[in-house]
């Protein structure tokens, strides 16, 4: 390697850490392409398999008999993001499933009353979990298998939100359901795989934060609880780099 | 990377911007607040327990399974609402009510489909917070009995709170104002009909017949409520008067003359403070009325978020001296003052009875009202007398027409004697001729009477749970007596507390009024149950 050859590397390395730099700091704003013919962005797509350990209080409120409390079933839907090569170890991960349509179910009594409870799906909602990772790849940009791990923020919204016809009933009648959007930190873990020239699969699996107030108004009655969903992501995908 | 950034982004915000929104809804919250009016619809439901869950829920405890044996077990589920209206208070004025409308459910035909509305009406309640809707309250006893003898029969039940309690603002209870509470139960059941198609109970539907039932104070209610409904050419299918104040004006007279029933200390109050709101003439300062221990405040002590047990312990309340112990000399009228004197004591001009001891403990020091006060009343009983008090005069037992004094001429006001109006539809009048605490010949034999000339035979049935077993009713006369005498045992054995006989028979008098409401609801029951 020529010392032209190196002091051109350290050149490309710098402009590349500041480009990164510049994405993370305008989430992912127009950034020129780098000057070499390593490929600086790439879209994966993949199955996003979500498994909640939730954790919330006993709903309070009104009418509500003790130990009345809400699970989350697990969820599946497509992952969708754009990964930013920032350096020939750091990537930059923007990440957002397709908003799955996730259902809550009643945890505790068999019946409120004579109404069933335990396992029946009381609500469902949609969230959007817009994520951003930093990650490190270890071993050398040529290695067939590239394992790594990343940290990052998530955010998760909720929209669509309905109480089911068994939620009604648990609930006494028709429910206006609110959940507090939230900010959390996530780490994931993961391994890449090269396929061919640009394609890539991965499989990697992370955990986040994801804490929320949920708020039920039945007919001016309000009752409330806070649910930590602990989610665990498991994700395979296949990315085209470009 | 643009191409391909960009829709993702439009993609992002688009889903971040429908977070903005909520697609679920609840009840919609009436613009109106005209009375009858229901404020929220459809209403809230505290609680859905089917037949098979309220049965076990009832034979849980001992008093559940005690009136299990008399209302038998439920044939219908039943769905609590918790019910918010609009109506009046007292003068008018517009406040938020709310109250219980309990639907039967469940596959048996008795229970759904069209089916008949009791509208009932609750007996006096020191607490503020009552919510007759609210089965999961183990102190909603008598909502637990309504919906266990009617709605678990298989009767659609809609009863008010009444004004001044639970979520009403209004700051006093219009209690014993019969506009008033009629107008309130009318105004429950406009808002309950309302409600009803949109509960989740909806296959449920009002049959459009109507029964009007309640207990003590709830019985004056009823009848209020019959005349009301009559005088609005509303068909009302039967009517159960229970255990009620309904001669207002006699009873208010028996008091005044020392016959003062268990339970007056709290009635007066509430008394008074409904009358001055609505007349605003019972007096210029609740001092003229009440003692100086007890006037400060007393307009606003009742109904109360404290217990009924924490008024009297904080001397809040007499627990039963109702008047003072030095009784007043009466100028120019030794009749008087004799009669004024207290029950029992040397003097008093009638022979004792078994509820002398009673009488006695209503006067007392310190005491609730002014002997001033007494006085004026009594005078004005003595001019104008009740046909029923102190003794039954010959012949319809009509009420003063021209009190002059206030509070007497508010008694007379809602005596149910006043308008010379009669029932036009079956009626029941029960109770127990024992009763401390609304005396049964003065309200319930006195109304008999006075009705007796003014509708055809038949129409007016009396039933005294106490009386000889007889007619239809004998079951009910014969498990009313065989349950207070097994109730003495009780108290007499160890299980008990082992009491003394004298110390049994006084908790006998004492649950007495309370213990006669399960067998005249059954009563209304049965008697509902063939028109």
């Amino acid at each position: 390697m020529t010392k032209l050859t190196v002091a051109m590397t350290k050149l490309t390395v710098r402009r590349r850490i500041a480009v990164g730099l510049a994405a993370g700091t305008t989430l992912l704003c127009a950034a020129p392409a780098p000057a070499d013919d390593v490929p600086s962005n790439s879209a994966r797509i993949g199955l996003y398999s979500v498994f909640y350990h939730v954790k919330a209080d006993d709903l309070s409120g009104p009418y509500v008999p003790p130990g009345a409390n809400i699970d989350a079933n697990n969820v599946n839907t497509v992952y969708l993001a754009y990964v930013r090569r920032l350096s020939s170890h750091f990537d930059l991960e923007l990440t957002a499933g397709y908003p799955p349509l996730q259902k809550t179910v009643g945890k505790g009594p068999a019946a409120l009353g004579s109404v069933p409870y335990n396992g029946q799906v009381i609500a469902t909602a949609r969230w959007i979990a817009p994520t951003l990772l930093v990650e490190y790849m270890f071993l050398d940009e040529n290695s067939k298998w590239r394992p790594y791990i990343g940290a990052g923020v998530n955010y998760t919204t909720f929209y669509d939100r309905d109480s089911t016809a068994q939620g009604n009933a648990a609930s006494g009648g028709p429910t206006k359901l609110s959940l507090t959007s939230s900010v959390g930190p996530v780490g994931t873990v993961g391994l890449a795989y090269n396929l061919v020239n640009h394609w890539n699969m991965y499989a990697s699996y992370s955990i986040s934060q994801v804490k929320t107030k949920l708020t039920a108004d039945t007919a001016g009655v309000i009752r409330t609880t806070h649910i930590s969903f602990g989610p665990q992501a498991l994700v395979v995908s296949v990315g085209y780099s470009f | 990377m643009f191409k391909f950034l960009t829709p993702m982004s439009v993609a992002l915000s688009a889903a971040l911007l429908c977070a903005c929104g909520s697609s679920s809804q609840t009840s919609a919250v009436a613009p109106s607040t005209d009375h009858g009016t229901l404020a929220e619809n459809p209403p809230f439901r505290i609680a859905s327990l089917n037949a098979a869950t309220f049965q076990a829920e009832l034979a849980g405890t001992s008093s559940g399974a005690q009136l299990l044996q008399i209302t038998g077990n439920p044939s219908c589920g039943v769905d609590f609402y918790y019910v918010k209206f609009w109506t009046l208070g007292g003068a008018g004025e517009t406040t938020e009510s709310s109250g219980a409308l309990m639907v039967p459910t469940g596959a048996a035909p008795a229970c759904s489909g069209p089916r008949p509305i009791v509208l009932y009406a609750h007996g006096t309640n020191p607490d503020k917070t009552l919510n007759i809707a609210d089965i999961t309250n183990t102190t909603n006893t008598e909502g637990v009995l309504i919906a266990a003898m009617f709605a678990a029969q298989g009767y659609i039940v809609v009863a008010p709170n009444y004004a001044g309690y639970d979520i009403s603002t209004l700051g006093y209870h219009p209690y014993l104002n019969a506009e008033q509470q009629s107008g309130e139960m009318l105004d429950i059941l406009a808002a309950a009909r309302t409600a009803l198609p949109k509960t989740l109970s909806s296959a449920t539907t009002d049959s459009g017949k109507l029964f009007v039932t309640g207990y003590s104070q709830g019985g004056h209610v009823a009848l209020a409520t019959q005349r009301a409904l009559q005088a609005a050419g509303a068909t009302v299918a039967g009517v159960a008067g229970m255990s009620g104040p309904y001669a207002l004006e006699a009873f208010g007279d028996a008091l005044f003359f020392g016959n003062v029933d268990l339970g007056s200390t709290l009635f007066a109050p509430l008394l008074s403070t409904s009358y001055q709101k609505a007349y605003g003439n019972i007096y210029a300062a609740p001092s003229d009325l009440y003692s100086a221990t007890y006037a400060t405040g007393i307009e606003t002590l009742l109904p109360s978020d404290t217990p009924l047990d924490a008024i009297f312990t904080k001397g809040l309340l007499p627990q039963t001296a109702l008047f003072d112990s030095t009784t007043p000399v009466v100028p120019g009228s030794a009749q008087l003052t004799a009669l004024l004197s207290v029950p029992g004591s040397p003097g008093y001009p009638l022979p004792p009875t078994a509820q002398t001891p009673l009488f006695a403990a209503g006067f007392g020091s310190p005491y609730l009202l002014n002997n001033t006060y007494r006085v004026a009343y009594a005078l004005d009983a003595a001019s104008n007398p009740d046909g029923a008090v102190p003794a039954p005069s010959t012949g319809v037992p009509l009420a003063a027409a021209a009190p002059t004094q206030p509070l007497r001429l508010a008694f007379y006001k809602n005596d149910l004697r006043n308008g010379s109006w009669a029932p036009s539809s079956p009626t029941l009048l029960c109770g127990g001729d024992q009763d401390p605490t609304v005396f049964y010949s003065v309200n319930t034999g006195t109304m008999a009477a006075f009705w007796s000339s003014l509708v055809q035979a038949g129409l007016i049935t009396v039933l005294d749970v106490n009386g000889t077993p007889g007619g239809p009713f004998a079951a009910l006369q014969t498990g009313f007596q065989e349950s207070e005498a097994a109730q003495l045992l009780f108290y007499e054995s160890a299980a008990g507390g082992g009491l003394s006989p004298a110390a049994a028979q006084q908790l006998i008098v004492e649950g007495y009024h309370g213990a006669v409401a399960p067998f005249c609801a059954a009563a209304a029951r049965a008697f509902f149950g063939v028109l």
